[in-house]
């Protein structure tokens, strides 16, 4: 059993969130107060000591980059948004945030999550061993029925009507796949805490 | 209470204690399942197996302790793996609180290598706004990062000395909790053609294979499975193979209790069908 008082202080809020599983109790909303107070202060301290200390206080007092201290004003206004009267203020940050953003993600998200994703459902099948053909007519496939499914200026019936029902079924087969993995994600983290619980707290296992 | 209707209406209690059973036996009695390698696994592997001695990796923990269970392994042993090769390793983290744990591993894994902070590896913490981050590394590390997680200057820091963008970094691999590692593979890859390998949360894989079916991430680890498959390509056991029994034990109950629901609830559906009937 461990000797280290941190890896006891971790054990035995670990057991007072899963005490939570038999009922709701006290000690259980202790850890969970515990949690939110101690990250929002750890966070305070990170994001003030990362963003306002390093990202402006020494580049301008220290490198004198006079030009980030407009990024500051903008930062500042956002906080305009505590009084009701002058709220309006922080609608230009947001602008300002909203306008760069734009401009960061809409060329970049055409050209890699759709330009590049959609030509990597076009193939030559000739060209292809028989199993990777297979594979790539199955997304090919799927992407022309699901987005099919999403078509909705036509009348669903015929080929549409078709198309769209398959559709449907590789939707649900990726929500199935989704849960899955969420539910071996979850899986993941409860292992994760049994692994320190019998590892590093009570050493049974090695 | 008729026998179908209890099958559908366990006491939610008796779930949770099957599955601390589930997870806790197999992890103090191992049985040893086996752990099939996947391609995706693999491209993770080759690409950081291809790599020649003195290359640059930019590593980026991008996750903090609430999916320290799923990544930890995955960072801990592609770290093993690139020290091994003798790979230097500039690591950032983007979330305030990933700086603990990428110091954590760092420190512990360089020192099984005998690596020394600055020649073999830098760790240049937390910056904030990871999408003007990782645009900016484009144009200059040392301008995104002007000092180093500890506040020494990185253009004193003599592995800086040879990195100053992104043509500078044979490979970047994103070990993300959340969507990041798209995003490094949409701005850094797909803006600077930086190649980017990643590891994922079980949860967040599932978004990762229309990238890794289109060679825009042409390798990743998915949850704590693709962690195990890692270790066991790398030949170091670790905290993700220990895992991979219990998982599977895991899985198995969660089965059986869909398998135990379903039928319940079609045993009730003739029952009621037969009470209309008569």
């Amino acid at each position: 059993m461990s000797a280290d008082p941190g890896i006891w202080v971790a054990a035995i809020l670990t057991l007072a969130i899963f005490s939570f599983l038999y009922r709701e109790n006290p000690v259980f909303r202790f850890a969970e107060h515990l949690l939110v107070g101690v990250s929002a202060g750890y966070y305070l301290v990170q994001y003030f000591f990362s963003a306002v200390y390093r990202k402006l206080y020494v580049p301008v007092f220290d490198n004198h980059e006079y030009i980030l201290i407009m990024g500051g004003v903008l930062g500042a206004m956002m906080f305009a948004r505590l009084w009701r009267k002058y709220e309006w203020v922080s609608r230009y940050p947001i602008a300002f945030y909203v306008a760069a953003w734009a401009g960061y993600v809409i060329p970049s998200y055409v050209q890699v999550r759709i330009l590049q994703q959609a030509e990597s459902t076009m193939f030559n099948p000739m060209a292809l061993p028989p199993a990777e053909a297979i594979s790539n007519f199955i997304i090919f496939l799927g992407v022309v029925t699901t987005l099919s499914y999403f078509y909705f200026s036509a009348e669903r019936k015929g080929p549409l009507k078709i198309s769209s029902h398959v559709g449907v079924i590789f939707i649900m087969i990726g929500f199935g796949a989704t849960f899955g993995y969420n539910v071996m994600g979850r899986i993941s983290l409860l292992i994760g805490r049994f692994q320190f619980l019998l590892t590093d707290w009570l050493g049974i296992v090695q | 209470m008729a026998f179908y209707d209890r099958m559908m209406q366990i006491d939610r209690r008796i779930i949770y204690l099957c599955m601390t059973l589930a997870v806790a036996i197999p992890l103090i009695v191992p049985i040893g399942m086996p752990v099939q390698v996947s391609d995706e696994a693999r491209g993770f592997y080759d690409h950081i197996e291809d790599l020649e001695a003195g290359d640059i990796v930019l590593f980026s923990f991008d996750y903090e302790g609430d999916v320290m269970a799923e990544l930890n392994p995955m960072s801990i042993a592609a770290l093993r793996h690139l020290f091994r090769q003798g790979v230097r390793v500039v690591s950032v983290t983007m979330y305030a609180g990933g700086t603990g744990i990428a110091q954590d591993i760092l420190e512990e894994t360089a020192a099984e290598y005998g690596k020394e902070y600055g020649i073999d590896y830098v760790f240049l913490g937390y910056n904030p706004d990871w999408s003007g981050t990782i645009l900016r590394l484009g144009e200059s590390f040392k301008a995104t990062y002007p000092a180093d997680q500890f506040g020494k200057s990185t253009r004193e820091i003599p592995l800086m000395q040879d990195v100053e963008t992104y043509d500078d970094i044979a490979l970047l691999v994103s070990i993300a909790g959340s969507a990041l590692s798209e995003y490094w593979a949409i701005w850094a890859g797909g803006r600077y053609g930086v190649t980017v390998v990643s590891g994922n949360t079980a949860i967040q894989a599932i978004l990762i294979y229309p990238y890794y079916n289109a060679g825009q991430i042409p390798g990743f680890l998915g949850g704590l499975k693709g962690a195990a498959e890692y270790e066991r390509l790398v030949d170091i056991p670790g905290l993700g193979i220990k895992g991979m029994d219990a998982q599977s034990v895991a899985h198995l109950l969660m089965l059986s209790f869909i398998v135990i629901g379903n039928v319940g609830y079609f045993l009730s559906r003739r029952h009621e069908r037969k009470l209309k009937e008569e």
